[in-house]
């Protein structure tokens, strides 16, 4: 089993009681050690199933601001895309389906990059990942798509659209 | 000027509602297990999205609540990041348990590759 390093307990510490902080909003002195306690406990447990790489790559501004306009401004994009298509196909009537599942590949390197792509990839209507396989130092995602009309790197730009270049930026150089 | 406001959380909370409607309609319509999934990614996302949108410009503006405002937030960050991770463990589940569609799958790479 991996060990605990400080630094991602320190990490994991911020990230916890950032969000005691949001779900408490108050900043009486008995929250704010009753909330430390809890979340450096929470770190200790969970910091080395929750940092696997370098701790601190998110104290980078350029970084964080991909990161934000790839949350806020990219993704939202594609998802409304896809959900006025899967409005459009459903009120139709569910005809002209082609549901299979396609083996599509992918650049991205880090744990965190490929998580990210596969979580994006699922939350869009349309796509669910059901695997990740690695062959030769590169992923390859198997995806139940609705319309499966293409196979390998066709079907790959067709599902990852602009995801995976912002993923690249935000969690890779 | 907060009448429009309140006009536009309820037209956000419409528009959440009626990608849930479609959401649903979606899993009653659709073919097979797998197809049905993906019509309910509808609801987790623009259905929970637009009424998460609206609720926030409701607490801050017409409320006047900070602590309401950042707990739909959180809600909606909470259900947006954990949706993907059920989502992806039922369809795995469902295939690994032998579910097929009726009408046999044009391109099934998994099963493909995994024989």
């Amino acid at each position: 089993m991996r060990k605990t390093n400080a630094l991602a307990v320190i990490a994991t510490f911020v990230v916890c009681f950032a969000f005691w902080l949001l779900l408490t909003w108050s900043v009486s002195v008995q929250e704010l050690i009753a909330g430390a306690v809890v979340s450096l406990a929470a770190a200790l447990f969970s910091a080395r199933f929750f940092i696997h790489e370098k701790a601190f790559w998110f104290a980078n501004p350029a970084k964080l601001f991909t990161g934000l306009f790839y949350w806020v401004f990219v993704f939202p994009g594609e998802l409304i895309k896809a959900n006025l298509h899967m409005a459009k196909l459903v009120l139709g009537g569910c005809k002209n389906l082609k549901p299979g599942i396609v083996k599509i590949p992918s650049k991205l390197q880090s744990d965190y990059g490929r998580a990210a792509l596969a979580n994006s990839i699922t939350l869009t209507p349309g796509t669910i990942t059901m695997e990740i396989t690695e062959e030769e130092g590169q992923p390859w995602y198997y995806v139940h798509w609705i319309e499966a009309e293409s196979d390998g790197e066709e079907a790959g730009e067709a599902i990852k659209g602009k995801m995976e270049t912002w993923i690249r930026r935000f969690w890779e150089k | 000027m907060l009448m429009w406001l309140k006009i536009l959380s309820d037209v956000l909370i419409a528009c959440g509602a009626f990608f849930a409607l479609v959401g649903v309609i979606g899993i009653l319509r659709m073919p097979d297990a797998f197809c049905r999934m993906q019509a309910s990614t509808c609801v987790a996302t623009l259905g929970v999205i637009g009424v998460a949108l609206g609720g926030l410009i409701h607490a801050i503006f017409v409320m006047g609540s900070a602590s309401a405002a950042v707990k739909i937030a959180v809600i909606c960050l909470l259900i947006l990041v954990t949706n993907p991770v059920g989502s992806h463990a039922i369809a795995k589940g469902a295939y690994k348990a032998g579910i097929r569609p009726e009408t046999p799958m044009e391109t099934d790479d998994l099963g493909r590759d995994s024989e």
